[in-house]
């Protein structure tokens, strides 16, 4: 699973990369390019490289600031590169690009000459030495009269007679002939470039992490054979929320493979946002990220499943109901192929009559009860069967500013389903006629 | 040598034509071959040529620019390849145009080149902000036939106009459209209270607000439509229509005359100073205009300077 195809899911990932402040066009592409890390030892050493970058980003936020300005002028040259290394004969652009990416990967090294980035060291003075024959050590290029005594020749006479086409000529031969030298003398350095150009897209990446983390109080997490978060919070939803002068409300949370957990609670309770934030920090942990918690302990999964209703399938043509029944399909599905599984299902069931939406959650629940490798995260309205281990909202507390909502997790032994949704709508001022007949009904006036 | 000196003064200056051989090539040429190298870091480019190397209406090639050794210039790296001077690059941006990458550069010599920049308003602006870590005094932006956006005060902070036989081969003519762009150039700045309505579209337009608010800040283009619905509605009262500079203007001169004839008011959010307004009185198709008479009578039309400078050498 490459970045790329879960940046825009429900979780709200966008948002996070959106945040990262990455200095070129490349390295973005780069790291929607990644492979989800499947494979612990791969998240461990991502974590070790953060930490490594986090320390520099606390200390030396000059020099930080420094390399991502210079990281700006990364350009992607593959092109360019697998053109060397066909054979071909490169042209002043290209080989200008060359020496820019040399330059830059020099200046980049003895910036951060203390760091060790996998790489980075590749013979500079060599490369550059073939592209800045004055020994200048600027960053730009052309056919620099150096080259050839003959050269210099020919463009005196061609500059004394502008318009004479045989010394036109002349000059053209004597630069491709240069050329032609320049792009053999390179040629053995063609894959240490293609090295470098990813080095440096990698440096870009892990500088944007690291600054992400300072700024939005990420933490890095421990990686363990369960999954314990305390004070975990959803970036764009807190980022709402101060726009409004309010603060988002942490919560804790834990789970492991073998086991479901199924939340239950009032509307308006934060239990989607409970479920967005622990599909987000899965996905950020499995990329090398921080992760937005005080504390996190997790947990490596080989898939990552989250169904919860989205308007892209309606617009496909499907309604919401048979939408969200062949996501869940696909999560049974996998549940049989043995990976590790991780799955987060929002409110099942929901768009269709409680009766038969009940039996239906309470299915899923039974069929995927148990199963080793997968780790089972529901929400859900219904009363149902084998929930596993119940986590209810707290819901409406009294306070001295009449009811507010209490967003807070807490384990319980009831499958018992809180009814507050006319409380909730009162809260909310909804026509009382309405609500009170409601009560009426429930023969709770 | 009249109005260089006056360009020194600015840091971006664009040069527009109003129609295509209207001298716009002579003028920009002019302007390179006079301006104070030593001192000065000179940038020259132009706003996107649609990938067409060849005129497609005449199927004539497009006219090169002369440079001088020392200048910068910014074109797509198709034409970098063509170019006939000497030349050390210093960029080569990862913004692509029709027709390649934008490359910046400094001529080594004297020679020609073909130039093709960033392809939008807002690229050429990015383009613009890309050479202050070279460190350059002066862009000047070549603006492309029917591009009077590169001449918006948002992307440069002055204008050379030009203008000929090849815009109308009637002076009269010719000098009523040159003075209708001048007048849309010179309109005021907006200074009043923030507008009481806003319209982004025409379907946005209700004859009520209309009706009942007095300024309006137009946000996109200022069309015929608009303009005559606004219109239709002054006898109801003062309207004043904002809109953000004078390249926003589509309307017809004659709808505008009668607008403001009404009484009626535009003003713009931000202006761009006319530096010059050049002309070519030979058009073509063969058509040649008498140049002191046309100089002469749109000089006294626009209040302004005008000048050939092709007949006249100065």
């Amino acid at each position: 699973m490459k970045f790329r195809e879960i940046v825009d899911s429900p979780c709200g990932l966008r948002f996070c990369f959106e945040s990262l402040e990455l200095s070129s066009g490349f390295a973005r592409k780069t790291l929607l390019d990644k492979e989800m890390m499947t494979d612990e030892k791969a998240v461990s050493a991502a974590y070790d490289t953060l930490r490594v970058y986090a320390d520099l980003v606390g200390k030396e936020r000059r020099l930080v600031e420094n390399v991502q300005f210079k990281l700006c002028g990364l350009r992607e040259i593959s092109g360019t590169l697998s053109s060397l290394k066909d054979g071909n004969v490169l042209d002043d652009i290209e080989l200008f690009e060359i020496k820019h990416l040399a330059m830059l990967g020099s200046d980049v090294r003895t910036d951060l000459k203390y760091l060790d980035i996998p790489g980075i060291d590749i013979e500079y003075d060599k490369i550059i030495d073939i592209l800045d024959p004055d020994g200048l050590r600027i960053g730009t290029f052309y056919i620099y009269d150096t080259y050839s005594q003959e050269l210099r020749d020919a463009r005196r006479r061609l500059e004394a007679d502008p318009d004479n086409e045989e010394l036109k000529d002349d000059v053209m031969t004597l630069e491709d002939g240069i050329k032609q030298n320049l792009s053999e003398m390179l040629r053995p350095w063609a894959a240490d470039l293609e090295n470098l150009m990813s080095a440096l897209a990698d440096v870009d990446i892990n500088i944007s992490k690291a600054l992400l983390m300072y700024k939005e109080h990420y933490v890095i997490p421990e990686i363990g054979d369960r999954s314990m978060i305390k004070g975990m919070f959803h970036p764009e939803v807190k980022a709402l929320l101060e726009k409004r002068n309010r603060t988002f409300q942490c919560i804790d949370f834990d789970f492991r493979k073998g086991s479901t957990s199924t939340v239950i609670g009032a509307n308006m309770g934060g239990k989607t946002v409970a479920m967005k934030t622990l599909c987000l920090m899965q996905y950020l942990f499995q990329f090398g990220f921080a992760v937005p918690a005080a504390k996190a302990v997790l947990e490596v999964y080989d898939i990552i499943q989250f169904c919860i209703g989205d308007e892209q399938s309606e617009k496909k043509g499907l309604s919401s109901f048979a939408a969200e029944i062949l996501r869940i399909n696909n999560v049974i599905v996998s549940a049989g192929t043995g990976k590790r599984l991780l799955a987060l299902i929002d409110e099942p069931a929901r768009t269709t009559n409680p009766v038969e939406g009940s039996a239906l959650v309470s299915a899923l629940l039974k069929i995927l009860n148990g199963k080793e490798n997968l780790a089972l995260i529901l929400t859900t309205h219904y009363k149902v069967d084998y929930a596993g281990q119940c986590w209810k909202v707290k819901g409406l507390v009294g306070g001295s500013a009449g009811l507010r909502m209490d967003y807070e997790l807490v384990k319980t032994d009831t499958n018992d389903v809180p009814q507050e949704a006319l409380n909730i709508a009162r809260e909310l001022h909804i026509n009382d006629l309405w609500i009170n007949e409601a009560a009426m009904i429930l023969g709770r006036m | 040598m009249p109005f260089v000196g006056e360009i020194l003064k600015y840091r971006s200056v664009s040069i527009v034509g109003l129609a295509k051989n209207a001298g716009k090539t002579e003028c920009l040429n002019y302007i390179l071959k006079r301006l104070p190298l030593d001192y000065f870091n000179v940038a020259v480019t132009s706003i996107g040529i649609d990938g067409e190397s060849l005129d497609q209406v005449t199927s004539t090639a497009k006219p090169e620019i002369t440079l001088r050794e020392g200048m910068f210039f910014g074109t797509s790296e198709k034409h970098y390849r063509q170019r006939k001077l000497l030349s050390e690059l210093f960029d080569v941006s990862d913004e692509t145009t029709a027709i390649g990458r934008v490359v910046t550069a400094k001529a080594l010599s004297e020679g020609k080149v073909l130039l093709s920049g960033p392809s939008s308003a807002s690229a050429l602006k990015r383009w613009m902000s890309s050479l202050d870590r070279i460190g350059i005094d002066l862009v000047l932006v070549d603006g492309a036939l029917s591009r009077l956006s590169t001449a918006s005060p948002a992307v440069s902070e002055a204008m050379v106009l030009s203008t000929g036989a090849a815009f109308s081969a009637n002076i009269k003519d010719l000098v009523s459209k040159t003075a209708y762009v001048v007048e849309l150039i010179g309109l005021p700045l907006y200074c009043g209270p923030e507008p009481e309505a806003r319209i982004s579209s025409f379907s946005d337009l209700s004859g009520e607000t209309i009706r009942e608010c007095q300024v309006l800040e137009v946000e996109g283009a200022l069309t015929d439509r608009l303009l005559q619905v606004v219109k239709n509605e002054l006898q109801n009262g003062e309207k004043e229509l904002v809109v953000s500079d004078f390249t926003r203007i589509f309307a017809s001169q004659d709808l505008y005359r009668a607008f403001i004839k009404r009484g009626g008011k535009i003003s713009v959010r931000m202006k761009s100073r006319l530096l010059a307004v050049c002309v070519n009185p030979v058009a073509p198709n063969g058509i040649v205009l008498d140049s002191d008479v046309l100089c002469g009578t749109l000089s006294e039309k626009i209040g302004l300077r005008v000048y050939d400078i092709v007949k006249n050498v100065y």
